[in-house]
């Protein structure tokens, strides 16, 4: 009885930690929008770049072979610079060592900050797909039902931000910090982007049992995500602290 | 303890050189040609990946007896990068990074290793320098991740911090290892060959051959690893002494 109640208001707290933190960075996003709008601004111009990659290939050139793995691109690269954006805040403001200092459990604070970069890369990516659509697929329609779009983007977007988040703890305290993320996240990721780009590609091609392709891509890409994330749960109270 | 390890590291480059030699001299003068993805036929002709192969069997695939033994000692070296994360993690004692650190190191050279024989059978069998197929890629990227450990150590200043990430980091970048070990297995349709298998059609000498070439690169590949981690004893020794001497 004496036990429960001890434990009880514990995990409670816990979840109101985590709601402050979350809330902390929504707020402050919501004040400044700095990362939304550096984000979305940089998506853009990386839309940009594709249009000067593709403006030689002619009008016979169907840009659905790609189309998935170009939008996938445009994610990680704004992703990149929006996580980084993230842990530079708190470093540079001091507020990391307040939340280290603060009675808050470790794990607590990596979920808050994963999470927050989840929604804020989710935005992003609501925001992406339909001018990337616009702008490159004219028209052409993608053979699969959008919901499966959905989950894999879903998918993939929750192994960029939660082994992200970790990495970017790591970048803010190294000399070159955006460098460094990009060169520890790219190849680490490798295996769960390649799972993401063949899960939404297979919805946007479509043709022969495109179905078992997308189930077997993303059944991948959630098995990665399930182990990378559980190694960096486990992983982040070390390295937050150090 | 001291003694006893030095002696066992002489003798693990001594057993090392013989075993390789032993199995370089099996593969080119005893060995029967190993044939990738195979099936024998009567006519003398293999089953490559459901088509007849009548070709002569080209002498390049010699290079199993050493590509093959490299990569899996790469694989077990890496294991231990992952491994002293651990235990530094759990101890935070200093020894253990350096481990790690020297693991790594020696995991970059047999990686490359790998790489090359890879890369001059991959020319001369497939007709080009790279493909990217399942097992090359997850292999290379494992070399990057490899690499990446190094860039990160290098780029952090505080002793203790670089400790725990480059920790962190191994113990991440080494389950990338597992899953290109596998990949062959998992994806079948990759052109890579998969010669080691249950009925892969190794013969006594073959297999012989390969397990001495195997036994000699992990000798090789533990005597590096030691010669290096006397090496960092000493210079941290020397850095002790040096600083007692101004202090």
């Amino acid at each position: 009885m004496a036990e429960t109640a001890t434990a009880a208001p514990k995990r409670s707290s816990s979840w109101r930690q985590f709601k402050a933190i979350l809330r902390k960075d929504i707020v402050m996003e919501l004040r400044t929008k700095e990362m939304l709008s550096s984000m979305t601004l940089y998506t853009l111009l990386t839309l940009v770049i594709y249009q000067i990659a593709l403006s030689q290939s002619g009008s016979g050139f169907d840009i659905r072979l790609i189309a998935a793995g170009l939008v996938w691109l445009a994610f990680v690269f704004t992703s990149m610079l929006g996580l980084n954006r993230s842990l530079v805040h708190e470093k540079d403001q001091g507020c990391l060592e307040a939340l280290l200092l603060a009675p808050v459990d470790r794990p607590v604070i990596f979920f808050a900050k994963a999470v927050g970069n989840l929604i804020f890369l989710l935005i992003v990516e609501v925001v992406t797909v339909p001018i990337f659509a616009v702008a490159f697929m004219s028209g052409r329609p993608i053979a699969g039902p959008f919901w499966m779009l959905v989950l894999s983007a879903f998918v993939g977007s929750l192994g960029i931000a939660g082994v992200g988040t970790f990495l970017a703890t790591m970048a803010v305290n190294a000399r070159g910090g955006s460098f460094i993320l990009s060169v520890l996240f790219i190849p680490l990721m490798y295996p769960a982007l390649l799972a993401a780009v063949a899960g939404s590609s297979a919805v946007v091609l479509g043709g022969e049992g495109y179905a078992a392709t997308f189930w077997q891509a993303v059944g991948m890409g959630a098995g990665i995500d399930a182990i990378m994330l559980l190694a960096v749960f486990a992983l982040y109270e070390f390295v937050v602290g150090a | 303890m001291a003694m006893d390890r030095n002696r066992l590291t002489f003798a693990a480059v001594v057993v090392g050189g013989l075993l390789t030699t032993v199995a370089f001299v099996l593969a080119f003068f005893v060995a029967a040609p190993v044939l990738a993805n195979n099936t024998l036929t009567a006519g003398g002709g293999a089953l490559i990946g459901g088509k007849l192969i009548t070709n002569p069997v080209l002498f390049s695939q010699k290079i199993f007896f050493f590509h093959v033994p490299v990569a899996i000692t790469s694989f077990v070296i890496f294991f231990f990068t992952a491994f002293y994360g651990v235990r530094f993690l759990m101890t935070k004692d200093k020894r253990f990074d350096t481990k790690a650190r020297i693991a790594t190191e020696i995991t970059l050279v047999f990686v490359a290793l790998t790489m090359i024989t890879g890369d001059i059978w991959t020319r001369y069998e497939w007709g080009t320098w790279w493909v990217w197929e399942p097992r090359l890629t997850t292999y290379f990227i494992m070399m990057m991740l490899v690499i990446v450990y190094f860039v990160l150590r290098a780029s952090i200043e505080d002793e203790e911090r670089r400790a725990v990430y480059a920790s962190a980091f191994g113990i991440l970048a080494f389950l990338d290892a597992p899953l290109s070990f596998a990949i062959t297995r998992i994806v079948p349709s990759g052109a890579h060959p998969v010669v080691l298998r249950a009925g892969g059609g190794l013969d006594a000498v073959q297999l012989g051959g390969f397990l001495i070439g195997l036994a000699g690169m992990l000798c090789f590949g533990y005597a590096i690893y030691q010669l290096r981690i006397r090496e960092e004893t000493a210079k941290e020794r020397l850095e002790v002494l040096k600083a007692s001497l101004e202090g």
